[in-house]
């Protein structure tokens, strides 16, 4: 697929550009703006609770979005809270198709009883759905960073799997794998050099779904403080401790549930937009 | 067909004996002693050594696996640390309210999405299926963390229509309901909608539009079947997942049932509860695959040859 028929897909799908933009300004501004704000995110200050947003009329210095319960600058920790999940959802993403995509490989080219223990393994983890393996694992090994991510991983690297072993399958009984058989190449070398460039489309569309998807479990373990542990600010945590001062301060509530919805939508997008880019089955 | 549910049973099977094991190590894994939390705080070493030998704790692993494994399948899940009495007992007694609430969404979901995605699918690039999309997208990218605290604010605290705790009356169910659906809603609306596009593709629809018959009849009777098997799947993977669905909910909304349940139980440290709830989960999860494996290969017999 040349570059030319590339950008004008690109050009040519709304969800894509709308993706695209929104999710590269939200990224630039968890990673750059907090060096900008000079709030700490979470120091208490408990002379200035619950102040109102000053939105922009005192620049960047001023509280943009109010302070919460504990004075702590809003917006300062909506953009930490982000830096976290999007990075967690990064780190998540690619062990999922690392762990995924190697297994799923071998299972398809190989085949017979390699194939079918992997597909059995993967049965088991779909059989226990994705939240409650996630609540079950973190109770028991304990809530930190680390096992948060290691949790995420392991209850997604199973689609990687499964859609690349069924790639596998369809591309191995092709004439070029055929032809480097032939020729005498290894199975490393025919799995690695031809197959999986193959399978790399289907893999990239995968994992810019799983992004979004890996954010709201994450956010839906921080709510349950099963993620994330205040003070340290995530979006699930920030709603949670919002709760309790809804009635008289929603805005507590609203900050980080927009964003999260916000970023969400924008990745999603993004991975729709992507599918309908790379798909190698359109004209 | 016969042989095909035969098989697809004994991959259930195998399946669930594998989540037991798992869910029984990981367990073992939890940090803390069982025999320890049973008794009261500053239990000398002997009395902790006997409790340890009546829970059969001093046995090999294999035999304490065995022992659970034959307790579980006499409905025997162990006791709960927390609440000191029956586990099975206590899911017992919160499973209905579940149960009910998963009932009534997956039915209000369906009522409102399949339709929509039909609709949407055969009118592709109208204005109707452009909202569809709008619709599943926000649907799909929507946290049910912040759906259910944006209902209680809107409907409960700010226009105060509605109640946003326990349950009780039908009052009770619109929030949770609507919180839970929409997701699942827009999931649906969307694999309703891109079946039906690719089953409008096919040579024997083309045939009927030859035959002369109308547009409508040819999408609701001969299509819709065919655009029904993705949407089969899809609500019974849905349903099957209720359990996982409803903990964000029900913690909101205070509803008494399983997902609370587990919350509850991650926070009291109360594994025997946590093990069970993720096993009675697994097996409704297994088994509701299962039933829909089999509805499928009634509305589409091609499937039994795969």
């Amino acid at each position: 697929m040349g570059k030319d028929v590339l950008r004008k897909r690109m050009q040519s799908s709304p969800f894509f550009v709308v993706g695209l933009s929104v999710a590269f300004v939200i990224v630039v501004s968890v990673i750059f703006l907090p060096f900008f704000t000079g709030y700490s995110p979470t120091a208490n200050s408990l002379t200035s609770t619950f102040q109102k947003p000053d939105w922009l009329s005192h620049g960047l210095s001023g509280h943009i979005l109010g302070t919460d319960e504990l004075g702590r600058d809003i917006f300062t920790r909506l953009l930490y809270g982000g830096r976290y999940s999007l990075f967690i959802a990064a780190v998540v993403v690619l062990l999922q198709v690392f762990l995924g995509t190697s297994p799923g490989i071998l299972a398809g080219y190989f085949g017979g009883i390699l194939d079918t223990i992997v597909m059995r393994l993967c049965d088991i983890v779909l059989a226990i759905p994705n939240l409650i393996l996630a609540i079950a694992i973190m109770a028991v090994v304990g809530v930190n960073m680390t096992n948060l991510i290691f949790v995420l991983t392991f209850a997604g690297w199973v689609d990687c799997c499964k859609v690349t072993r069924n790639n596998v399958l369809v591309i191995k009984n092709r004439e070029f794998v055929h032809a480097s058989v032939v020729l005498g190449a290894s199975h490393g070398h025919i799995m690695f050099t031809q197959i999986l460039p193959n399978v790399t489309t289907h893999i990239i569309i995968l994992a810019s779904q799983r992004f979004g998807f890996t954010i709201l479990l994450e956010a839906a373990l921080s709510f349950l403080n099963l993620g994330i542990q205040p003070p340290v600010p995530s979006w699930g945590n920030m709603i949670a401790g919002g709760r309790s001062f809804m009635t008289i301060y929603p805005w507590l509530v609203f900050a980080p549930g927009i964003a999260l919805m916000l970023c969400v939508l924008a990745f999603n997008f993004l991975g729709d937009g992507l599918r309908d880019v790379l798909d190698p089955k359109r004209n | 067909m016969f042989r095909y549910i035969v098989k697809r049973l004994g991959q259930t099977l195998l399946v669930l004996f594998c989540v037991s094991v798992f869910s029984f190590f990981l367990i073992r894994m939890a940090p803390g002693n069982p025999a320890v939390m049973m008794l009261p705080d500053g239990a000398s070493e002997e009395a902790i050594q006997e409790m340890e030998v009546r829970l059969g704790l001093d046995q090999p692993l294999y035999v304490q696996y065995f022992k659970y494994i034959t307790g579980v399948l006499k409905g025997d899940l162990g006791t709960s640390t927390a609440y000191r009495t029956d586990v099975a007992q206590i899911i017992a007694q919160r499973l209905p309210n579940t149960l009910a609430l998963t009932a009534v969404t997956v039915v209000a979901g369906c009522l409102f999405a399949i339709p929509l995605g039909i609709i949407a699918g055969s009118h592709k690039g109208t204005a109707v299926d452009f909202f569809t999309m709008l619709f599943a997208l926000l649907g799909q990218s929507m946290s049910p963390v912040w759906l259910a605290v944006l209902n209680v604010f809107v409907f409960g605290v700010w226009l105060g229509w509605l109640s946003t705790m326990g349950t009780g009356s039908v009052a009770h169910y619109v929030l949770p309901v609507a919180t839970l659906a929409y997701p699942m809603a827009a999931q649906i609306a969307r694999i309703g909608r891109s079946g039906m596009i690719d089953t409008l593709q096919e040579d024997y629809i083309t045939a009927t539009y030859a035959k002369g018959i109308r547009r409508f009849t040819v999408n609701w009777k001969y299509a819709f079947k065919n655009a029904l098997v993705p949407i089969v799947t899809l609500v019974g993977m849905q349903t099957g997942a209720f359990i996982a669905g409803t903990i964000i909910v029900e913690t909101v909304f205070s509803w008494p049932g399983i997902g609370q349940l587990l919350n509850l139980s991650v926070g009291n440290r109360d594994y025997a509860l946590v093990q069970s709830v993720l096993l009675v989960s697994a097996a409704f999860f297994a088994v509701i695959n299962l039933i829909v494996d089999i509805i499928n290969s009634l509305i589409d017999p091609r499937i039994n040859l795969r």
